[in-house]
């Protein structure tokens, strides 16, 4: 038989269990939804058709006709695979405008000055990037 | 009494969790918020091509001094200042070089090439976000006959509104 103080101790450090369980559980889920945020802010579809369409605008600017430019886009493409675009349509050149779209209502579009004929080309062998190759413009 | 103070503790844990919380979403969405600006880069750039195509090795490239040279500078260097149709940004023109030619050692100015903005020049120096970005260069060269030369390049980029926000 157990006295009655026994039981009182034992409920207590039941209770004090519980209470540091649940002051765990919900810091962790505070935490989580925090890293959540950041995360879908940092691989935002938006934040990456801007970064690679000046990357790719600033990449052919400075490139050469003869060139040929490897870009890894991995996070872009597998965003557009999720938003159902094709990976080969992912960046567009016409004229001497850069256009990348990674959904269906977004894209973006930044001109470079390099006067060159340089085309967009998927790498199909790893599905990860683009090749673009740079040529005079005729 | 100890019950009560760790329930105390807890809301302050709670409270300041919510703070630090709130100042990285919105530390976080200023920064993700604004655009990239890659007009410094893109103007050195455009100062580098400049370069390279007036001058190879230290040496002055031939002709770079004639008129033909001076009328077709974009066809030469392969430069197309077009820039995307948004903003009126194709009427408007996004960009302007100046290139200067100085004697080395008189500094007398033997040539000078401009194309692009002239409107964009006066708006170098001035701070603030609506100004275009300025990259002013200068570097020595020699032709074949030994006349030593300053050359002087001036990039401007504007593209303001993709840039700055």
């Amino acid at each position: 038989m157990r006295s009655l103080g026994e039981n009182k101790l034992k409920n207590k450090s039941g209770n004090i269990l519980t209470e540091n369980i649940i002051f765990i559980i919900l810091n962790l889920v505070f935490l989580s939804i925090l890293i959540v945020f950041l995360v879908s802010k940092m691989s935002a579809a938006a934040v990456l058709e801007e970064m690679h369409a000046k990357q790719i605008a600033l990449m052919i600017s400075a490139a050469e006709p003869g060139m040929t430019i490897h870009l890894d886009m991995e996070n872009a493409i597998n965003i557009a695979k999720k938003e159902g675009i094709n990976s080969g349509d992912v960046v567009t050149i016409k004229e001497n405008v850069v256009t990348v779209k990674l959904r269906e209502k977004g894209g973006y579009s930044y001109s470079f000055f390099n006067n060159v004929d340089a085309r967009p080309n998927f790498d199909t062998l790893t599905n990860k990037g683009y090749f673009f190759v740079v040529d005079k413009n005729e | 009494m100890n019950k009560k103070g760790g329930k105390l503790i807890s809301v302050y844990w709670f409270a300041i969790l919510f703070i630090v919380a709130g100042g990285i979403v919105y530390m976080v969405s200023a920064f993700y918020g604004k655009p990239y600006d890659v007009r410094l880069a893109e103007a050195d750039i455009l100062t580098s091509k400049i370069a390279r195509c007036v001058s190879e090795a230290g040496y002055l490239k031939e002709g770079v001094l004639t008129e033909d040279f001076k009328n077709n500078f974009m066809e030469s260097c392969a430069i197309n200042f077009q820039a995307e149709d948004v903003y009126n940004w194709r009427e408007q023109g996004q960009y302007y070089v100046e290139i200067e030619f100085l004697d080395f050692n008189t500094k007398q100015k033997i040539s000078q090439i401009s194309e692009g903005n002239q409107g964009l020049k006066p708006d170098c120096g001035l701070e603030g976000k609506g100004f275009p970005v300025c990259v002013d260069r200068k570097f020595y060269s020699i032709d074949k006959d030994g006349n030593q030369y300053q050359i002087k390049i001036l990039s401007i980029v504007r593209k303001t509104e993709k840039n700055v926000q």
